[in-house]
């Protein structure tokens, strides 16, 4: 009964701070408001992480507006269905106490693939030389 | 988690391998603090192996190293972010480096 308790505590926790973050984002456009906290990597280096541009890239996305958000960050934009599907599956399963897996995750080839493209993007997108520069977020 | 409590002997066919917390470093890895979120994706590679080899023992210890791993980037990314930012912000770069909240 305890452990109940605590998994549903846990869940409206997850919940509340998914509804509250896509509120944020959703109201604020992190372009022209300077509370969002920045990338500390793009601070310090003055370079683009993979993951630059995420933040700009959700707020467009949750406005429907796909093509603005894939300049921001395409790489995000093109995950972010997969990661949707498997945060819904590792939701259901912490709910439901299953034990599903994402096929896709559980292949070596994939992962190191995705590991691959992830770091040929942070270079590329670092590169000040058309169409490379399209990559990084302006 | 309730498989693993008694695991077997030999690897069932078809069983499910440990979860390997691929998507919250691969969430990591977009959302930045990089470094760590990849040190996650390769332990995520690890369960799979081991758990091919037929390692149950192997792969539960790659898959509790995949779960530290994915929460240190979950928690060590955002603390160094928000250090930077207090930092920024105590010495008044505020205008000159705060270019409108790039992420």
């Amino acid at each position: 009964m305890q452990v109940l308790t605590k998994k549903k505590l846990i869940a409206a926790l997850i919940v509340f701070s998914i509804l509250g973050g896509f509120l944020l984002l959703y109201s604020f456009n992190p372009s022209t408001n300077t509370f969002f906290l920045p990338c500390p990597f793009h601070h310090l280096t003055g370079l683009n992480c993979p993951g630059c541009g995420s933040q700009r890239a959700l707020h467009h996305l949750f406005h429907l507006e796909f093509l603005t958000a894939f300049k921001y960050n395409p790489l995000m934009v093109l995950t972010m269905p997969l990661v949707i599907y498997a945060l819904g599956v590792t939701f259901y399963n912490f709910i439901f106490g299953t034990n599903h897996r994402l096929k896709l995750f559980y292949n070596n080839w994939f992962i190191w693939g995705f590991l691959i493209i992830t770091v040929i993007f942070w270079i590329l997108r670092n590169v000040p030389y058309f169409p490379f520069n399209l990559l990084a977020p302006t | 988690m309730d498989n693993f409590n008694n695991p077997p002997i030999t690897n069932p066919p078809g069983g499910a391998p440990p979860e390997n917390y691929l998507v919250w470093s691969i969430l990591a890895t977009i959302f930045c603090c990089i470094p760590l979120g990849i040190v996650a994706i390769i332990k995520s590679t690890k369960v799979n192996e081991l758990w091919n080899l037929g390692d149950q023992m192997g792969a539960l210890k790659a898959s509790a190293d995949a779960k530290k791993w994915t929460i240190y980037a979950a928690i060590i990314g955002p603390i160094f972010t928000i250090i930077m930012w207090v930092v920024i912000m105590f010495f008044g770069f505020a205008g000159a480096l705060f270019d409108a909240g790039s992420y």
